[in-house]
């Protein structure tokens, strides 16, 4: 353990050699780090065009837009275009469906894909870890709509896998899934996990990977178990990159997977009070009208709102460890 | 003893795994399965494991636009290529110089890819963009540019990833040696972090191969359609003959009787298993970046 | 403080460079736009001889590998009646939406494209995207107007002004239940007996009784419902069904559909079917087409909206003879005629030709031909009068050519009839349109654009509640009151009054 404490003090020493350094003249220290800003020309330059200058748009949030006149000479309208999404007895619905479910898949998404990648680490025979590996991955690759179709293939009424074989072990009674909006939530989030773990497994196997063996080792001499080392070392040392994921899906928290919440449940009226999320309420509010106006407005709504969380989220971890901070 | 543990331990996982495994391959069985099975008796008994009668109606169906779908996935392995290998180059450059503590304006350029993420101007600014500014429309670099060469996900993780496993000390050590930066990245940087890029290239790879909206919005000429573009377009269409074949003429009804159901699930096959094979060729660097120590020593 | 600012102004450096860095395109975008602009305020002005190539978009149904040829036949008609030149850019129906939306919202070479009540007519005429035609009309569409006629023609009307032309086809629908004919031999159903939903409650029964495993009814495909093919035949939707006139020669007077009697009772029926197993359980999950599932022998019925020649279409797709029990006579109304038409785009340099070009697809039948069935010899062969198929060695697998979408090209009537169909099929068409009951509000159409915060609002309620309480599958004493009063809350009453002050708007000038 004295190991992994050690380094973790080391970084503080090296920021203040830094902070030095960029008490240099201005000129001597663009030279300095000339190479680095020719690294991320490509970068930036990408993201200004396909990012920021599309930006320029999210004024149609707030027009009246006619074609013939042009986007830019549109009437303004204020927030009317944003009116639909609050002027409902459903907005309280869909913003709580639509938090609850980003916050209970952050947490089990976490949870679920660090232990497998975790346990995809430990395993020893190299052939079957690729195998499980690649087997996780299976679900993330099937779209959404035939995901809907194989969840209908196990919930049917009449033919369904659970209704037919599962159920009467337990001497249950056929339940019909889908007139049933209790059951959905937990649906939904099995649906989530399945189809997703095996994607984010890969990004926190990599990261165990990246650790420097020398800590397990040290820790073995010094006797620590595989749970101590696991507790001790290998999550402390994923922790920024479990931070960073976090903060990431924070940001989209007002987002759904729109597939998720319309195709799996086959877009049924009846179980709305538990599906309806807010990219959902959007599409359907305007399958008829087509207004772009009020789908930017959505949109820019998602946005704020998944801005205000984000930046918030930001600060409190900034505040206990700089480092693993965003920006 | 300890040997013992450590058996049991490693049985324990392997049946864990397994468990895993099966919840993850049955229904991509079932998929399979239902790709073989004859439309009859999916319409009389549901989707099955073991089907009353089996058919390769689907597959023929799909058979038939054999050369379109042969050019279309050239076209898919093309641009999955030159997009991830582009994409994965902008992205590394990108994050690295962020995730250097001692780099300027770092928190600032971290917020600007960040806000990326956040905030987009809508589809018909994007598509105005790209098609007007840079006359887009009906070209290879359609399928490549927008959207999905880069993205601040990627760049944030990648960026995240050089912060942890790469020790500032290897990188002063060098430039004290005289390296240049790009000497430091091209011959150390990327070497170690193999494990991210492999990671990084896969999403990139899964993005592109599975892409069919740019496709969709770009692309009216049916010589440039990718593989999920492709298929998609052959699914939609035959989906509403199907349900409006009543304004059809009578010679033109046969057109209406495709068997949807299992050619749904075939090209869910005929998509995913390229995928699944290129798997492994990621997975080979998944061990190497243990190197750290070694170039440290 | 100090370096903060520092930051920021550091960071504007960077933007500024990566502005000048990308100076020439985005200075580019902005001219683009302006030459829209400019080109869309001052067409018309060309000679009308000088030759121009027009973009036609339509929705690609069937195979259209030969669209190159077919189309420098098409041009050469083209070329010596109004010295233009054609070019078809088929889009398939799964990208349709998102690329006219695209096309439109740009500056690219369009200037006529199929739309229609389901192809987003409404926003695309509110909001400028499609040239008013009304002038047009009277110059270069005067075949247009003698074969569509006056009451038809403002189907396509947005605000009083046209902006659409109907194509030619069943401008009318009659409703009712196709049945098996065999399951109708086998128990002795009178046919002709059929005339209210009681009746088919009776036959219903009978098949419940005497053909297990098999539905009696089943809706008329997947995401509809078994009412839906009936309320055509009881009501005007105006468009949407968000305020509809009940009945056909009534007076003028919106009303909110889910809050009438009529509404109650149909829903009443599902509910009683669905009770008495007619309608299957799992209706609302269901997505099999009701052909493939009367094909498998899991159904017996489905409710339809139909037209003349409709069920020996239907007996082929189910490989079994269907008849026909019509419960209510053809109806019209502007939703029936606006499903598939003809507008010009805003992005049309030469609106003028486009429309020369629409009249020519009214009134010329080798055009009309061409397009619908490809080049005579090679893509079909005229069998006997009228009647054209495949020529030899052809099939529908081999054929190069074979589009499937003379409903959508203009005047149908001009074309020939395929094999399979009766030689009469468009006289008895153009009857049924004749004959059709016609709504008081035949040629009004609604624009939702002043309420369509309401729309959105009430449109998520529909989903919510609209097909389970037409399938039977909610019991409509408990939800149809739940549903009513949250479209209320949704905004449902001001969606009605809004379409009443159009509608009598609308009388006003058509008087």
């Amino acid at each position: 353990m004295a190991t992994t404490a050690s380094t973790a003090t080391a970084k503080p020493a090296e920021q203040q050699t830094e902070v030095r350094r960029a008490q240099n003249p201005v000129l001597k220290r663009l030279k300095r780090y000339a190479p680095l800003f020719i690294m991320i020309i490509p970068g930036v330059i990408y993201l200004f065009i396909n990012n920021y200058l599309p930006m320029l748009g999210l004024i149609i949030a707030f027009k009246d837009v006619n074609f013939a006149k042009g986007i830019l000479a549109s009437d303004w309208i204020g927030f009317k275009n944003f009116e639909y999404l609050f002027k409902t007895e459903d907005a309280w619905i869909i913003t709580r469906n639509t938090l609850l479910y980003n916050i209970s898949f952050i947490i089990l998404n976490l949870i679920i894909a660090v232990g497998i990648a975790i346990l995809l680490n430990e395993v020893k025979k190299k052939v079957a870890a690729r195998f499980y590996q690649s087997i996780v991955l299976i679900p993330y690759l099937i779209s959404m709509v035939i995901v809907g179709y194989l969840v209908l293939a196990m919930l049917s009424g009449e033919t369904g896998f659970i209704n037919k074989q599962i159920l009467p072990l337990f001497g249950i009674d056929p339940i019909s899934w889908y007139s049933e909006p209790k059951y959905w939530p937990v649906i939904l989030v099995i649906v989530n996990v399945w189809k997703n773990v095996g994607y984010l497994c890969i990004i926190y196997l990599a990261a165990i990977i990246g650790i420097d063996p020398e800590y397990y080792e040290a820790a073995t001499i010094d006797g620590a178990g595989k749970w101590r080392q696991i507790t001790q070392i290998t999550i402390p040392l994923i922790a920024p990159v479990i931070t960073i994921m976090t903060l990431l899906q924070i940001g989209r928290i007002f987002y759904s997977d729109f597939g998720l919440f319309y195709q799996v449940p086959l877009n049924t009226g009846e179980l709305l009070s538990t599906t309806n999320v807010v990219d959902t309420y959007v599409y359907r509010a305007l399958i008829n009208l087509g207004d772009i106006g009020m789908s930017s407005a959505a949109g820019l709504y998602q946005s704020v709102v998944g801005f205000v969380l984000v930046l918030l989220s930001n600060y409190i971890v900034s505040k206990r460890n700089r480092d693993n901070a965003l920006f | 003893m300890v040997n013992t543990k450590d058996k049991i331990f490693q049985a324990a996982i392997h049946v864990f795994f397994i468990a895993v495994v099966l919840m993850c391959l049955m229904p991509f069985v079932l998929l399979l399965t239902t790709s073989f099975t004859s439309e009859a008796s999916i319409v009389k008994e549901g989707y099955s494991l073991v089907p009353s009668e089996w058919s390769l109606d689907a597959y023929k169906f799909l058979w038939s636009d054999a050369e379109n779908i042969t050019r279309s996935y050239g076209i898919t392995i093309f641009v999955t290529l030159i997009g991830t290998f582009v994409g994965l180059s902008i992205s590394a450059l990108l994050s690295y110089p962020m995730s250097r503590s001692d780099m300027p304006m770092k928190k600032q350029l971290a917020f600007y890819v960040f806000f990326t993420m956040l905030f987009n101007g809508g589809l018909v600014p994007t598509y105005i963009i790209y098609t007007q500014v840079f006359d887009m429309k009906n070209s290879l670099l359609a399928l490549i540019i927008p959207g999905l060469l880069t993205n601040g996900f990627f760049v944030l993780i990648m960026r995240t990833f050089f912060q942890n496993s790469i020790p500032h000390a290897i990188i002063e050590s060098a430039s004290i040696d005289g390296a240049g930066e790009f000497k430091i990245f091209f011959k150390m940087i990327l070497p170690l972090s193999l494990p991210i890029l492999a990671t990084i290239g896969l999403m990139q790879t899964i993005g592109y191969w599975n892409d069919w909206f740019n496709g969709l919005i770009y692309i009216t000429d049916s010589k440039l359609f990718s593989l999920q573009n492709l298929l998609n377009r052959i699914l939609l269409n035959a989906q509403f003959i199907q349900n409006n074949a009543s304004t059809l003429n009578a010679g033109e009804v046969a057109n209406a009787q495709i068997p949807l159901e299992t050619v749904r699930m075939a090209m869910a096959v005929i998509g995913v298993v390229p995928l699944l094979c290129a798997y492994p060729f990621f997975q080979k660097y998944f061990v190497k970046g243990l190197v750290i120590g070694a170039v440290k020593g | 403080m100090r370096k903060r600012t520092n930051g920021i102004v550091a960071m504007l450096l960077t933007v500024m460079l990566v502005l000048a860095a990308c100076g020439g395109n985005s200075g580019g975008s902005a001219s683009n736009a302006g030459a829209t602009n400019a080109a869309g305020g001052e067409t018309g002005g060309a000679s009308e001889l000088k030759p121009y190539e027009m973009t036609v978009a339509f929705l690609s149904i069937g195979n259209t590998k030969d669209l190159a040829e077919v189309q420098a036949e098409v041009n050469k008609i083209t070329q010596a009646k109004i010295n233009a030149t054609v070019k078809f850019l088929p889009i398939d129906i799964g990208a349709w939406q998102q690329q006219m939306n695209l096309m439109l919202a740009g500056n690219e070479p369009l200037d006529i494209l199929v739309t229609g009540t389901g192809l987003n007519f409404g926003t695309q005429a509110a909001k400028g995207q499609l040239v008013e035609m009304d002038d047009l009309l009277a110059k270069y569409g005067q075949d247009i107007q003698k074969v569509v006629g006056e009451d038809v023609i403002k189907a396509g009307s947005s605000n009083g002004k046209i902006y659409a032309l109907p194509s030619v086809r069943d401008w009318a629908a009659d409703y009712g239940l196709v049945m098996r004919q065999d399951i109708v031999d086998k128990h002795k159903i009178d046919v002709n007996a059929i005339k209210t939903l009681d009746d088919l409650t009776a036959v219903f029964q009978t098949i419940k009784d005497n053909e297990p495993g098999m539905a009696a009814v089943l809706p008329e495909g997947p995401s509809f419902s078994v009412i839906q093919s009936m309320v055509g035949s009881v009501i005007d939707p105006l468009g949407d069904e968000n305020g509809v006139l009940v009945g056909f020669d009534g007076e003028l007077k919106v009303v909110n559909w889910y809050e009438t009697p009529e509404y109650a009772s149909l829903v009443k029926k599902a509910r009683e079917w669905y009770n008495a197993g007619f309608i299957p359980k799992d209706v609302s999950t269901n997505q099999t087409t009701s052909e493939q599932l009367i094909k498998a022998n899991k159904a017996f019925a489905f409710m339809a909206h139909m037209k003349p020649g409709y069920e020996s279409k239907e007996s082929l797709l189910t490989g079994t003879p269907l008849v026909a029990a019509r419960i209510s006579p053809a109806i019209s109304t502007t939703s029936s005629i606006a499903n598939i038409m003809f507008g010009i785009a805003r992005n049309s340099e030469d609106p003028e030709r486009a429309m020369m070009f629409l009249n020519l697809l009214y009134s010329d039948a080798d055009l009309v031909n061409l397009i619908d069935y490809g080049i005579k010899g090679k893509h079909y062969e005229v069998k006997d009068g009228n009647i054209i198929g495949f020529p030899a060695g052809v099939d529908s697998s081999s054929s190069t050519y074979n589009p499937t979408h003379g409903w959508m090209w203009g005047n149908q009537l001009l074309s020939h009839i395929w094999e399979g169909d009766n030689a009469d099929l468009w006289t008895k068409l153009d009857e049924f349109n004749k004959s059709a009951v016609k709504s008081k509000a035949l040629g009004f159409s609604f624009t939702a654009d002043p309420v369509k915060t309401e729309v959105a609002a009430v449109q998520n309620v529909k989903e919510q509640f609209k097909i389970g309480l037409e399938n039977g599958t909610l019991d409509p004493d408990k939800y149809l009151p739940e549903y009513i009063a949250k479209l209320k809350s949704a905004g449902m009453d001001k969606i009605v009054a809004e379409k009443q002050k159009q509608l009598d708007e609308w009388a006003a000038a058509n008087k």
